[in-house]
């Protein structure tokens, strides 16, 4: 167990701006003493070139559109960082989620428990 | 024999309030209506304060419309899912236009668009040209049925607007005549889905008022804007809260309009008397929520602007079910939900009604689920009786103490937002924002606890649904043809005509002169939706969002 | 992942390798002692890189504003470093470094490096280890560094500390909400902007100014900018007005005295730090709670306790039992 100091970085993938979800994410993220960093509706290069500089601990990602276009950001993310795990959360109907996992991307869709994921995050990030 | 009221299984001393924050009495009497409502109690729908509805004959004479929000893909697709809707019997059409392109106003070749190519037309149909929309809307009954033109985001209604109008015009109908709805939503477009880029809210409010007054002059039937409640209710807003933001937005476009002194108040009142609001799922304050509106737009009208022509305050009210009430866990489940929540509608007697398909949480609707929202109307309608009696909930204590006690509480928030400056000023502030963050994360807080019980989401819970639902992803096309006709429409376009009318444009945007004379000249001469939003971003900025989104 | 040694990192970093280089600064954060071997790879490093501070309240549109001067920025340096300060959250540990969202990267490697840093408990408006950063990006080639930190009053002003120019963003109306912390930041600045200028009260927020910075001594003049970031307006201007300072600094030899009065308060910064830290050991020690117990109890004077304290700190053996009686 790692007591360190740990960095998230939140991006969203598609043009949607709702922001109730990643907001309340994000908080009880700062709450449970993580670092998050957001940036907001991001290309892959946005997403990339931050999880590089930023050299953030974990990813976390609102999915709210084609899957495809997340799978784009999560490739060239893994391309970059092979250790770096990715978590997503959104609108992510079940064949969609399959994908996401078989890519080895956590997915927490709608009706989640706050406590799952920050449970998720810290054990992703190796604090638990 | 006493008889003592049987307690219900509530042990706790913990008080139950609504989601407004209003204490609920176990029960209620008649000395609990509050003193200055008792005497509205017993008047009849269509006799002040019209807290019970504008006509006595209610639904017998003119059922709610059953208006489905619809789109997606090529304008084709779109084309072919309104009438499937319309064969299946909702009785107005909503054109929704892809959110990628229209919520920016880019067209489909800007690098943004390009790197999410599979969410072009997942939430609506590409149009970026008046040749699309013409697809859209052929073979559509613009002149005896009730079309919504899209433009929900309000940088894009004049595009959305006058892109129908013109098609419709190209068609031989008389613009005169024929009747609708624009959105061009605040509460959309700033509070609950803030976009990349916008236009600030003070130009948003030049657009609306600029709509206002060319429909005044020249489309006397269509409802220019709509003040909606709902994306400040989704976005975490009380029902007493969605009424005073919604009244607080009437507000700065009316004020508008008499800054302007082109267009009589009573015009413009009578133009923006058309909103819209959430239907959640606590019905009965949802239906108290509806009367309440109704007695505090006359109210608003008779205080403020001195205005007392009943058919000025006649409140026309859409209704869209809670979204966010739709779980992505056991989705079947969801027709319950939206039976329910459209009941709390109906019970308080709104104009129009859409049901958010069950599949909500994971896509946009199916066809499937499309049908089944028409079907719910259909069944209120035709096989329960509920339209057979205007205002069925009229002189129940409990209704008539909450609608009182809702218009009240309504009417402090309203006055904090004017104490904040305004709407504009509520929303450049953040203000709103915080009120509705706050919200958000106290419900969230009840759900996470299991306070509130969700069923299927933290309590009888599966694993698996048996009856297996996915999202529906639309059509995988959308983006080539788009850009196909993109590339088509800029190749054989009157270049000329096309360059001058996008000049005229730009210019009218510099000056304060209407902007919508222009906007369907540029639509007519082929201007596209990017070219428009490069003029937009030019003149106008960029709005500073006080949020992170 | 093997595990790098600081030398290599700091070698791999220094040759270019961006990730090598976001990993040092991760490290840095983490482990004193590898700030400690960094500080020190690098003392004979002559600071080449020129740091404009960006500080104000929230709200003021630092982001938006650093997005535009960004390509500005980029077109004069070549390459920008931007580093950005959030508060800590005092209870959790946890930070929200949200503003990020304002700032369009560069692509991936581009001539843009964008980090994050949560104060993490220091209270002047900067990280523990910014000075450290800034360092690090000096030595690694980044020629400009911004240093955005939020900054209300007098208490968060260190930047000034690390800055060759401070800019000051403010909106129209400051003075009226910020009173009296208004001094700090009058202080502080090199240049000032009235960000948000199409807003009321721009005027009095500009003449407010100019009334508190007449009463300075400065060689140097200190101008204020308006600009609307949002719509990119003034801030082609309100750069040059930077470049300019930075020029006539340069002229004076003030680029120079600037910097070296700066190497000294942040020497003097690290020796309080270092002497802080030891201070609160002895205090903890048993040592030294036995003395203060006695000072408090009056048998002991608070000069004897210094005098132990400081026998203490220039021997750094452990307690003898002779003190004790």
């Amino acid at each position: 167990m790692d007591n360190a100091q740990k960095r998230i970085l939140m991006a969203k993938t598609g043009l949607d701006g709702h922001w109730r979800g990643p907001t309340i994410v994000a908080r009880a993220l700062r709450d449970a003493g993580f670092e998050v960093i957001m940036i907001g509706m991001a290309n892959t290069d946005d997403i990339v070139s931050s999880a590089i500089d930023e050299d953030v601990d974990l990813v976390g990602l609102n999915v709210g559109g084609h899957i495809d276009v997340a799978i784009r950001a999560i490739e060239g993310v893994q391309k970059a960082r092979p250790e770096l795990p990715i978590f997503a959360g959104g609108t992510i109907p079940p064949h969609a989620a399959k994908q996401l996992a078989a890519l080895g991307v956590e997915v927490y869709p709608p009706g989640s428990q706050l406590t799952d994921i920050v449970d998720a995050a810290e054990r992703l990030t190796g604090r638990a | 024999m006493e008889t003592t009221p049987i307690m219900t299984q509530n042990t706790s001393d913990k008080p139950v309030t609504c989601t407004s924050g209003i204490e609920l009495k176990p029960y209620y009497t008649a000395a609990d209506i509050p003193e200055q409502h008792r005497p509205n109690v017993d008047v009849a729908p269509g006799e002040g304060p019209y807290h019970r509805g504008f006509h006595p004959s209610g639904y017998r004479s003119k059922p709610w419309r059953i208006f489905q929000l619809s789109g997606f893909g090529k304008p084709e697709d779109e084309n072919e899912r309104i009438k499937f809707l319309l064969k299946n019997g909702e009785t107005g059409f909503i054109m929704e236009h892809d959110r990628n392109t229209a919520d920016h106003c880019y067209n489909v070749n800007h690098p943004d668009v390009v790197a999410r190519r599979e969410d072009v037309g997942l939430t609506g149909a590409v149009m970026q040209s008046v040749r699309d929309t013409a697809i859209c809307m052929d073979g559509l009954p613009v002149d005896t049925s009730f079309g919504h033109a899209g433009g929900a985001v309000v940088q894009h209604a004049p595009f959305a607007l006058a892109a129908y109008w013109t098609v419709a015009k190209q068609r031989g109908f008389d613009l005169s005549t024929i009747s609708g709805t624009g959105q061009s939503d605040f509460n959309l477009t700033y509070l609950g889905c803030v976009t990349k880029e916008q236009i600030p809210t003070q130009a948003g409010l030049r657009f609306n008022a600029d709509i206002m007054e060319f429909c005044n002059q020249h489309l006397p039937r269509w409802v220019p804007v709509s003040i909606a409640g709902y994306n400040a209710a989704d976005t975490g807003l009380t029902p007493d809260q969605e009424l005073g933001v919604l009244f607080a937005n009437a507000v700065e476009y009316l004020d508008e309009i008499k800054r302007r002194g082109n267009m009589s108040l009573v015009e413009a009142a009578r133009g923006c008397g058309g909103v819209s609001f959430r239907a959640s799922i606590h019905i009965i304050e949802e239906a108290c929520k509806m009367r309440a509106a109704r007695l505090m737009w006359n109210q608003l009208l008779r205080e403020r602007y001195d205005i007392n022509d009943p058919k000025v305050g006649n409140l026309r009210i859409h209704c869209v079910t809670a979204g966010s009430k739709m779980t992505y866990q056991q989705p079947l489940n969801n027709i319950v939900r939206g039976t329910v929540m459209a009941l709390g509608a109906i019970l308080g007697g709104v104009q129009s009604l859409g049901v958010s398909g069950y599949d909500e949480a994971l896509s946009i609707p199916s066809e499937h689920a499309h049908q089944m929202s028409v079907r719910i109307q259909q069944i209120l309608q035709e096989e329960t009786g509920i339209a057979d009696v205007t205002d069925p909930l009229g002189g129940s204590f409990y209704v008539e103490t909450l609608t009182a006690q809702l218009v009240e509480k309504a009417w402090t928030f309203f006055e904090a937002i004017q104490q904040q400056g305004g709407y504009l000023a509520a929303l450049d502030s953040g203000w709103l924002h915080a009120q509705a963050g706050e919200n958000q994360y106290q419900e969230f807080m009840k759900t996470e606890s299991g306070e509130q019980k969700i069923i299927g989401v933290n309590c009888f819970k599966d694993d698996e649904s048996p009856f297996q639902v996915d999202g529906f992803m639309g059509t995988d096309d959308a983006f080539d043809v788009a850009t196909e006709r993109l590339n088509d429409v800029l190749r054989t376009r009157h270049e000329q005509g096309a360059a001058r009318a996008l000049k005229q444009l730009e210019a009218d945007c510099r000056t304060d002169k209407n902007i919508m004379p222009a906007m369907m000249e540029a639509l007519a001469a082929e201007v596209t939706l990017g070219e428009i939003g490069d003029v937009y971003r030019e003149i106008f900025g960029n709005w500073n969002t006080p949020i992170q989104t | 992942m093997r595990e790098h040694t600081t030398q290599a990192l700091l070698a791999a970093a220094m040759a270019g390798e961006r990730f090598s280089l976001a990993r040092l600064l991760s490290l840095i954060e983490r482990h004193p002692h590898v700030e400690a071997e960094v500080r020190e790879a690098l003392a004979s490093h002559q600071p080449q890189a020129v740091v404009i501070g960006v500080t104000g309240p929230p709200g003021a549109g630092k982001s938006t504003l650093i997005s535009v001067l960004l390509s500005h920025s980029t077109a004069r340096f070549g390459k920008t470093a931007v580093l950005a300060v959030d508060p800590s959250s005092p209870f959790s540990g946890g930070a929200l470094l949200g503003d990020r969202v304002r700032m369009q990267s560069h692509g991936v490697g581009g001539a843009v490096f964008i980090r994050s840093m949560a104060s993490r408990g220091e209270n002047g408006g900067l990280a523990r280890t910014t000075a450290t950063a800034i360092q690090v990006l000096d030595a690694c080639g980044w020629p400009l560094i911004i240093l955005e930190t939020l900054g209300i009053g007098q208490v968060e002003l260190d930047v000034m500390d690390l800055a060759t120019v401070v800019t000051v963003v403010l909106n129209p109306g400051w003075g009226d909400t910020f009173q009296a912390n208004k001094a700090g930041l009058t202080e502080a600045g090199d240049v000032f902007v009235i960000n948000k200028a199409d807003k009321a009260g721009t005027e009095q927020t500009r003449a407010d100014l100019q009334d508190s910075l007449s009463l300075l001594q400065s060689p140097v003049p200190i101008n204020i900018f308006e600009t609307v970031a949002v719509k990119q307006e003034g801030v082609e201007t309100l750069w040059r007005g930077i470049e300019r300072y930075l020029e006539a600094c340069n002229s004076l030899g003030l680029t120079a005295h600037k910097m070296a009065a700066r190497r000294n308060r942040l020497l003097l910064r690290l020796v309080l730090r270092n002497l802080e830290a030891q201070l609160q050991a002895y205090w903890r020690s048993a040592q030294g709670t036995q003395y203060v117990q006695r000072v408090l109890a009056g048998e002991l004077t608070l000069e004897e306790l210094q005098a132990d304290l400081c026998a203490h700190l220039c021997h750094q053996k452990a307690p003898e039992t002779e003190h004790t009686s």
